[in-house]
């Protein structure tokens, strides 16, 4: 009983088979008469009625079918060829798209660095202070492993960079800096509580302070101030860093840092974010961050396993 | 170069935890030493040495002012110089090559002996400073202080915006167009004017970077989309992210040759 059943889904199965087939090879066919140039086109059924001709003898009868494939390509052709380029554009971006994100990736790799003549100084300070004024060896060394932890890539998948994290970076920086630097440091961060969830990219904030720091109050040997301050404006967030330094030298090598995070809120938010470098009328100099504002999701609290 | 009964040393460093750290550590591995004076920049330990005259000098290499390298070079054939330093890389293989003192931060005690034995050594012979110091500290200072020649080129441009000045960094610029008595500075988001005529741009800029294509106009090579001509057969370049037609005029038009 079984057997002829399965006779025949076997055939039906052949058939549809060979069905499919013959569909996706006019697919095929119409594809390549949508996209073929109008000269090869020609050319081609020039060839198929000079062979029909010398086969059959009898090639008038292929006429009406070229008429009608002329018909299809003039009439269907064009919206086939769009979808075509529409596909192969949308490809694109999609490349395009990891590209960016790759290119972000090792961009922030690159900015992540930390500087080592920063470490190996802040690490000689403390082996003074033990010596000397323990607690604030201490101190010291816990400013520089809040730096460093959050100075680490954040690897971890899901949770974005954000303003909070940010300034704590740059924050424990400054505290070392100012054990350093004593009197000629004097930094000042006025970020409210209410940003800190705000998505910002990471060690762009780090950047303009180190660049503050290292061209502008470093060199000047009085020193000066240096402050950090976040706002909203025109629904922008918008991070500054004003320090009364040295100044910008107009013809100075360098700028690395700067065309480093130029790009990267290129590739992040194309043309609605922006760096903007500022002498103010009393010296120094202030460089400014807008990106969009957006609140970074709460992260879900990890949870914590009874008796740990 | 005096030889005195008891050996004087002048320090300098901008932050004082590290000048502590080294006049704490030369006390117990030289105790004849004698300080004679603390510096915070190169300027002050170029003068604080002019005027005590001690055998050796002690130079942090970054100290505001004047580096380390600028004050030794202040010094040459004065005094000895021990370079110290918590991380140069450069300078670290170039002091090793050219048999010049140095310290890292924090100072080990065995090798800070060691360096204090060989200075004894030197000021006992009344030996001079290795022969090739200054190339040596020439060749530093370059690598020090960045690229060598890119440096003297215009690489931000001063735009006054409200009451502050703008610096927009030449990265940024797409092309200068001079208009009337201003000079306008086009960027992909915005424009600026300057008042910086087109010719001194043109000297001031580099080459590389800037092509002039018309008396009043400068674009910048890499932000370049495409060259076109129009049916005069005008050469007319459009900017990336910009539709401004920009003429060539006849005098450049080899710039845009084909290959």
């Amino acid at each position: 009983m079984n057997l002829p059943n399965e006779n025949t889904t076997t055939m039906k199965d052949s058939m549809r088979e060979i069905w499919q087939l013959t569909v996706k090879l006019w697919w095929q066919f119409f594809d390549w008469l949508a996209v073929v140039p109008k000269k090869t086109l020609a050319l081609s059924m020039l060839m198929v009625l000079i062979i029909c001709n010398m086969l059959f003898n009898d090639a008038e009868a292929l006429i009406p079918i070229f008429a009608i494939l002329i018909l299809i390509r003039v009439l269907a052709g064009g919206k086939r060829r769009a979808e075509l380029t529409a596909d192969a554009a949308n490809k694109r971006a999609d490349t395009e798209q990891l590209e960016r994100n790759l290119l972000e990736a090792r961009m922030e790799a690159l900015q992540a660095q930390i500087e080592p003549h920063f470490l190996f100084n802040t690490l000689a300070s403390i082996d003074q202070l033990i010596q000397t004024d323990p607690p604030r060896a201490s101190r010291m060394q816990q400013s520089l492993i809040r730096y460093l932890r959050y100075a680490m890539p954040q690897m971890r998948e899901g949770s974005r960079p954000n303003l909070g994290q940010q300034t704590a970076l740059s924050s424990a920086f400054l505290e070392i800096m100012a054990i350093r630097m004593e009197g000629r440091l004097q930094p000042e961060v006025l970020v409210p509580d209410g940003l800190k969830s705000a998505v910002f990219p990471s060690m762009m904030l780090q950047t303009l302070v180190e660049n503050a720091i290292k061209h502008g109050l470093e060199p000047k040997a009085e020193g000066g101030r240096l402050e950090i301050k976040a706002e909203i404006r025109d629904g922008l967030l918008e991070v500054s860093v004003t320090d009364s330094g040295l100044g910008f030298a107009p013809k100075g090598a360098g700028g690395v840092g700067l065309a480093n995070i130029r790009e990267r809120l290129k590739v992040l938010y194309g043309n609605k974010a922006e760096l903007v470098i500022l002498v103010p009328l009393d010296g120094g100099t202030r460089a400014t961050i807008r990106v969009p504002y957006e609140v970074a999701p709460q992260q879900v609290a990890p949870v914590r396993s009874e008796g740990s | 170069m005096s030889h005195k009964a008891a050996p004087t040393a002048v320090i300098a460093d901008d932050e004082r935890l590290m000048r502590e750290q080294i006049v704490s550590r030369l006390k117990e591995a030289w105790p004849e030493l004698v300080i004679v004076g603390e510096a915070t920049n190169g300027l002050e330990a170029v003068a604080m040495a002019r005027a005590q005259e001690p055998d050796i000098v002690f130079l942090d290499i970054r100290m505001p002012e004047l580096d380390g390298i600028g004050a030794a070079r202040a010094l040459l054939g004065q005094c000895h110089v021990v370079f110290v330093t918590a991380y140069d890389q450069y300078a670290i293989t170039a002091f090793e090559q050219g048999a010049v003192d140095y310290l890292l931060k924090p100072a080990d005690p065995e090798r800070l002996k060691l360096t204090c034995q060989r200075l004894q050594e030197r000021l006992a012979k009344n030996e001079e400073e290795p022969n090739d110091m200054d190339v040596l500290l020439d060749q530093l200072s370059r690598r020090l202080g960045g690229e060598g020649k890119s440096r003297d080129y215009l690489r931000w441009i001063q735009a006054s915006v409200g009451s502050s000045i703008r610096m927009i960094s030449t990265r940024e610029i797409l092309f200068f167009r001079a208009e009337d008595k201003y000079t306008r500075v086009q960027t992909e988001g915005f424009e600026a004017l300057i008042r910086k005529p087109i010719k001194e741009l043109a000297d001031e800029l580099d080459p590389d970077e800037f092509w002039q294509i018309h008396r009043a106009i400068l674009v910048r090579v890499d932000a370049i989309d495409q060259v076109s001509r129009d049916f005069r057969g005008q050469q007319i370049v459009q900017m990336k992210g910009n539709n401004e037609k920009l003429e060539v005029s006849r005098s450049f038009n080899n710039l845009f040759k084909q290959m």
